[in-house]
């Protein structure tokens, strides 16, 4: 399987050199919500004398700094590809070959994944410098970033494969994925801290798996939590990617079974 | 002893449910709210087996079942019942032993990266196919010789043009070295000459590797050139299963006589006594001659009309045609 990730890793590599546009603009659509997301709540927290639960524009500064890095290394659209590849029948080769599809999307998420993360580090850069931003991270904080951001990187993945998986019966998944995305906005982390959410939306953002992709790693790196409650939230995570890999297993095995291969 | 077959289906069958509307906006509303469902029966219970080193033509016009037969066959879609093994294996629970060993290849369908070169692609294959070194080698050597690829392998797949990407397809399907092939139209859309080069490479690697092949195809040349058994489906019924030789002479017993007449005029003249007139429109009539008086027919043809004739040309009947023909005719199922 090294041999096979290899040689996917490679081709991949090579496709991924030839898009320098699209993943320019790609970059620039994924910091761009952060960084709106940051002067806002900068705003409201100046005009409350300096802070804002707790947070101050270098606190926000640095937890949306964390947030998109967390963001870009966690993204998964497997719902976007493998939506057209069921539509033009692209997927058909895939699934006469001795090797799941899931490898080619694991493959090439990695690749684009490490290839634009480069393009991110100048505009964070910028954000440091201007909110005059200072990371202090425990080594317990670091050491327990590294899984956390493993585990989110793959309930994403697993997630966003089981929405393309049902693909074999919709053909669009357009409408779930939206669903999806709009949903994550809110419980995620991504439209404020899930510190700052109030009461009910809390509790329902550590039921649900979208704290668990962007708001809980994020936390835990940036010292938003202390050790224990950092290991339950991980413990938290582990569950929620059983379910994911298992949801998404039983769906591929009836999908593919449903699939009609029209035109393919 | 009697060899295994390497196919062996029995009453396969694969019907779809497909949503039906009528035109217009109220099909439309309606149709949100209640959908009706409509079942097409794509293959129809068919039976055949296929032995080790066949070269078998699977024919039919668009819609008969040939693809979704070469579908189920390949792993690729589960049948509504029946039964079908293909080296021993049942196809649609997709063994990764299975999938090793044959290969299904679809023409006008890219199984390969665009954005990369074909080379690249294969290196990703071996590695799927665990090739050694030695095998991956001597097997892109003799696909490289038999296909023609040196010069193409190291573009990228987008800038070759359709022969040329057809070529490095059939080079991604076999690099495996399959023991069964499915050949989906895998002429489809090429110019003749690259056709007849498929065609002497599908057959030159059947002669090599002693490979078991299935083959669909609307044009007869590459099933005159590569198949001595014929399989006819229409409608998902299997119409004829037996040598080609018997194929012609039952299903194709006449030729088309084209004429275009100078004038575009073609009537006050009698066409009906040289054949069976199959359609007269704006001076080009079509007849159907029995094949074996189509010479003489033709030259006494041309000899009644003269110099009014512009063009004439004698063809063997579309593939499509004469299955039509022969179904519509209530041809018996032989075997």
């Amino acid at each position: 399987m090294i041999r096979i990730y290899r040689a996917l890793l490679l081709a991949q590599l090579q496709v991924a050199a030839q898009y320098r546009l699209s993943m320019f603009l790609y970059l620039l659509f994924s910091i761009m919500r952060p960084v709106i997301f940051l002067a806002a709540w900068s705003a409201v927290a100046i005009a409350r004398g300096g802070s804002v639960g707790g947070f101050t524009p270098a606190d926000f500064a640095a937890y949306y700094v964390i947030l998109t890095v967390v963001g870009h290394l966690v993204a998964a659209w497997n719902q976007y590809d493998f939506e057209f590849q069921v539509r033009m029948g692209q997927i058909s080769p895939r699934l006469v070959r001795p090797l799941h599809p899931i490898h080619y999307a694991i493959a090439e998420n990695m690749i684009w994944k490490s290839f634009t993360i480069v393009g991110i580090v100048p505009v964070l850069a910028i954000i440091i410098v201007t909110y005059g931003v200072q990371f202090r991270f425990e080594p317990w904080q670091i050491a327990l970033f590294v899984p956390s951001l493993v585990l989110a990187a793959a309930l994403q993945f697993f997630m966003s494969w089981c929405i393309a998986t049902t693909a074999f019966w919709t053909t669009r998944t357009h409408a779930v994925s939206t669903l999806f995305d709009r949903t994550a906005f809110i419980f995620a982390g991504q439209i404020a801290p899930l510190s700052l959410l109030p009461g009910v939306l809390q509790q329902i953002a550590y039921v649900l798996p979208f704290g668990y992709i962007y708001g809980v790693p994020t936390d835990i790196l940036r010292g938003g939590h202390d050790l224990p409650t950092s290991i339950v939230l991980i413990a938290g995570q582990t569950i929620w990617v059983v379910v994911a890999f298992v949801a998404s297993r039983i769906v591929w095995s009836y999908g593919v079974r449903a699939y009609t291969a029209v035109g393919a | 002893m009697v060899s295994e077959p390497v196919v062996e289906v029995q009453g396969l069958r694969k019907t779809f449910k497909v949503h039906e509307r009528e035109a217009g906006l109220g099909a439309t509303i309606r149709g949100v709210f209640r959908r009706r469902f409509k079942d097409v029966h794509a293959v129809a219970g068919i039976s055949f087996r296929i032995d080790r080193g066949e070269v078998v033509g699977f024919l039919g016009p668009n819609g008969a079942g040939k693809t979704t037969t070469l579908k189920m066959l390949s792993g690729l879609l589960n049948p509504s019942s029946g039964e079908a093994r293909v080296l021993g294996f049942v196809p649609w629970d997709r063994e990764s032993a299975y999938l090793r060993r044959m290969t299904l290849l679809i023409g006008n369908r890219s199984q390969l990266q665009w954005d990369i070169p074909a080379a690249d692609s294969l290196l990703v294959l071996k590695e799927i196919y665990g090739l050694g070194a030695d095998k991956y080698r001597a097997t892109l050597g003799q696909l490289t010789e038999l296909l023609g690829l040196a010069e193409i392998l190291h573009k990228p797949v987008r800038n070759l043009s359709l022969g040329e990407r057809m070529k490095v397809e059939f080079a991604a399907g076999l690099i495996q070295s399959p023991e069964v092939a499915f050949l989906d139209e895998p002429t489809i859309g090429l110019d003749v000459s690259m056709q007849a080069r498929i065609r002497q490479f599908v057959a030159e690697y059947n002669r090599r590797t002693g490979a078991t092949i299935l083959l669909t195809s609307h044009y007869m040349d590459d099933v005159v050139a590569l198949c001595k058994r014929v399989l006819v489906i229409h409608h998902g019924r299997l119409l004829y299963d037996g040598a080609l030789s018997g194929l012609a002479e039952r299903l194709a017993p006449y030729k088309r006589l084209v004429a275009t007449l100078r004038d575009g005029q073609a009537s006050g003249f009698d066409f009906a006594s040289f054949g069976e007139v199959a359609s007269n429109e704006d001076g080009k009539v079509t007849l159907h001659v029995p094949r074996e008086v189509a010479p003489e027919r033709t030259a006494a043809l041309v000899r009644a009309l003269g110099d009014r004739i512009e063009d004439i040309s004698v063809e063997d009947p579309p593939i499509e045609d004469v299955i039509d023909k022969v179904f519509t005719a209530g041809a018996e199922v032989v075997s």
